[in-house]
């Protein structure tokens, strides 16, 4: 296929070449279902003994979870500290896993299945070690670590971990700032100007 | 009468002259004109209805109650974030007011490229002037922009670029800034407290948390078959179905063609789901070392059109103020952690402002999963993306005339400008894939689009299909190229024109 291609002269664009199109389409679907990489990620993640996943459940986690594993919670917990990043002062007490659990559990069944799936990939020590060369899963890497491999996510050549990426920082980014008590850390203060307030 | 599904009990099954799926912009006009007309008009809507009172001005509860998949609905890949409205009044409830004629030229294309007839300028000029009226839509006067809207309208004046206050319809606006979360003052004339209540005062009965599944078509006669959905759960709880000879799918751009393709109709083109458009939407954030705290004051007055040919056939941008949201920003904001978390902490000094595509080369499509929900699926083309990467340039280059002393665009690793010589360097070595610049749209548009040609088209002039007589596509949908402009007045007048003549034609119709 022939396909126009452009560039910017002088702040205008201009046509300039034509060349064989290389159309890039994707999606979390063609991730998981028609790719070849993908289907590896999924084959593989669905095979491995679920030790090789997970780890012992912590006793710190409520016990009313409406979507999330007990182990989930634990990974969006950690997850969360990193993509919020610590807390000034008096932020720590906003749960985004609880919130985010009581979220999903009212998403459509398949944007579920996705995200349990996306969790499983992000945290296995398998495919840390196949993407980055790590040797361990997201909750067992020190702070540092963490904060490299989510960057790695987020800067990742494969459009399916920054697609993952996207998911992972929407999910505890808006789980956080939707909560009023994160409010005051920015100033936010409702609707109206400040010098407008009523 | 608008009755919410929770007063729903039994299974429903009713009769009536026009079903109409969906209460936006499209159906919510459909309504007021049909129901005028004397015509029995029941309306259909999947979420829920809600009036001032449940307006808290929180993004939490907004989303929640107001946004299709609670703000979350995205292209497959999570690219391109879709903002659209689910609730009595649809995205009218949730936008920010801005009211826009079609321009002539979009209106010439579709009757040179698509065969459109009957819209002309001078045959739409009556509707648009009737609603502009009867929404009242009007600029804001020169003392009312805020700090945010300032950013704009200043910095394109010391460029020297076109910049104009534009229409909103609103009526003893207060200025608080939640349009975005529904209007709690109801100074925002949304279809869910005009055209609505107008229907519904002329006898059209409003079905709120009911969602369409199907349409069934025997001849002249036709059946809508549906669930009743749980509010909180979205869950179905029990079935209905509505029998009438016409039938308004007026779901989206998203959801119409959703509908269509389960039922099985009006696709021997095709062409049902293809032609998405969205006038594809990023932002730039500037930051000022004065107050511009964005989430107040109204949230979108100015706009600057300079740039909107500036690619002649091949497309431009247009450059709005966008409010300025806690999630939203955070969302917005590249990166994570520390660094992410400090650029919060300036949440009052940010200003922003959206730049919006007028597609040319990018593709978009809606298609059905297996549990029968919207894919929405969507490529940039290599014009697109450069026109984006200049509109970006541009906006930049505006907020540092207003005073900016950095810039972010929201590329997902930092794009971060420190003056206006650096604009061209930090963007041109800028990443544009996929998840590499976060996306939006509140504009779907074109999924079920209108013209002469069977062929090319689903609906004719009259937003009726080429296929099923009596079966309408009335919103977003139909709009044979992208428009150019916010699309609520295009939506609103196209629908009341079309209902006119449904109205004019009904005993036809339905026989």
């Amino acid at each position: 296929m022939q396909r126009v291609d452009f560039s910017e002269t002088n702040g205008y664009i201009r046509r300039t070449t034509r060349r064989k199109e290389h159309v890039q389409r994707s999606s979390r679907r063609k991730f998981l279902k028609r790719t070849a990489l993908g289907t590896l990620v999924l084959t593989a993640a669905k095979a491995l003994p679920a030790p090789l996943l997970t780890d012992v459940f912590p006793e710190d986690v409520p016990q009313d979870l409406l979507y999330f594993s007990r182990h989930e919670y634990r990974l969006i917990r950690a997850l969360a500290s990193r993509m919020v990043g610590e807390a000034a002062s008096g932020t720590r007490e906003i749960d985004v896993a609880l919130r985010a659990d009581r979220y999903l559990s009212a998403a459509d069944p398949e944007a579920q299945d996705q995200f349990h799936t996306l969790l499983t990939v992000f945290n296995s020590p398998l495919f840390a070690f196949l993407f980055d060369f790590r040797f361990s899963s997201f909750l067992d890497m020190s702070s540092t670590d963490q904060d490299s491999y989510i960057e790695d996510w987020m800067a990742s050549g494969l459009e399916f971990r920054r697609t993952g990426f996207q998911a992972l920082k929407r999910t505890c980014l808006s789980m956080y700032y939707t909560d009023a008590r994160s409010f005051a850390e920015i100033g936010y203060h409702g609707m109206f100007l400040p010098t407008e307030r009523p | 009468m608008i009755i919410e599904g929770r007063d729903i009990t039994t299974l429903l099954h009713e009769t009536a002259d026009v079903c109409i799926i969906g209460s936006g912009c499209g159906g919510a006009a459909c309504a007021r004109t049909l129901a005028q007309a004397g015509r029995k008009v029941i309306v259909l809507e999947e979420g829920g209805s809600y009036g001032a009172a449940d307006f808290d001005g929180t993004e939490e509860t907004a989303y929640q109650r107001l946004y299709q998949q609670r703000g979350a609905q995205a292209t497959s890949d999570l690219a391109v974030t879709v903002l659209q409205g689910r609730c009595v009044g649809g995205s009218s409830t949730i936008n920010w007011g801005t009211t826009l004629r079609t321009p002539e030229f979009v209106l010439d294309a579709w009757a040179r490229a698509f065969g459109v007839r009957g819209m002309s300028m001078k045959e739409m000029e009556p509707y648009f002037e009737r609603i502009e009226r009867y929404l009242n839509v009007q600029a804001e006067p020169e003392d009312r922009h805020s700090p945010n809207n300032r950013i704009l309208l200043d910095g394109c004046r010391a460029l020297g670029h076109r910049v104009r206050a534009n229409g909103r319809n609103v009526r003893g606006c207060v200025q608080a800034g939640a349009c975005g979360l529904g209007c709690p003052f109801d100074a925002k004339l949304s279809a869910n407290i005009t055209y609505i209540p107008d229907a519904v005062a002329h006898g059209a009965m409003v079905y709120a948390d009911c969602r369409a599944e199907t349409i069934a078509v025997h001849g002249p006669r036709k059946r809508v078959t549906g669930n009743v959905l749980d509010r909180q759960t979205r869950r179905p709880r029990l079935e209905f179905t509505i029998d009438a000879p016409v039938i308004i799918v007026a779901a989206s751009a998203i959801q119409s063609p959703v509908l269509l393709l389960k039922s099985g109709l009006a696709n021997a083109s095709g062409q049902v789901g293809k032609n998405l458009t969205f006038h594809l939407t990023t932002a730039v954030m500037g930051i000022f070392d004065r107050v511009i705290y964005g989430a107040g004051g109204i949230p979108q007055s100015v706009m600057c059109d300079e740039f909107m040919n500036r690619n002649g056939e091949a497309g431009g941008f247009w450059i709005e103020s966008v409010p300025i949201y806690p999630a939203l920003a955070a969302l917005a904001l590249p990166g994570f952690g520390p660094h992410h978390r400090e650029a919060m902490r300036g949440f009052k000094n940010i200003g922003a402002s959206i730049v919006l595509v007028k597609e040319s080369d990018s593709s978009g499509s809606v298609a059905v999963n297996d549990n029968g929900r919207a894919v929405i699926s969507y490529t940039s083309g290599p014009l697109d993306r450069l026109t984006l990467r200049q509109a970006l340039k541009e906006a930049a280059r505006i907020h540092f005339a207003a005073g900016a002393r950095e810039v972010k665009t929201l590329h997902t690793r930092a794009a971060e400008i420190g003056s206006p010589d650096d604009i061209d360097r930090v963007l041109d070595a800028a990443r544009w894939g996929p998840n590499d610049l976060a996306l939006y749209s509140a504009h779907p548009l074109g999924t079920c689009r209108m013209g002469e040609d069977p062929l090319r088209s689903v609906v004719d002039s009259h937003c009726q299909s080429h296929d099923v007589r009596g079966l309408f596509v009335i919103d977003g949908s139909v709009t044979p190229t992208c428009l150019g402009v916010n699309p609520q007045l295009t939506i609103l007048a196209v629908a009341e024109k079309s209902a006119e003549w449904v109205a004019e034609n009904f005993r036809k119709l339905s026989s």
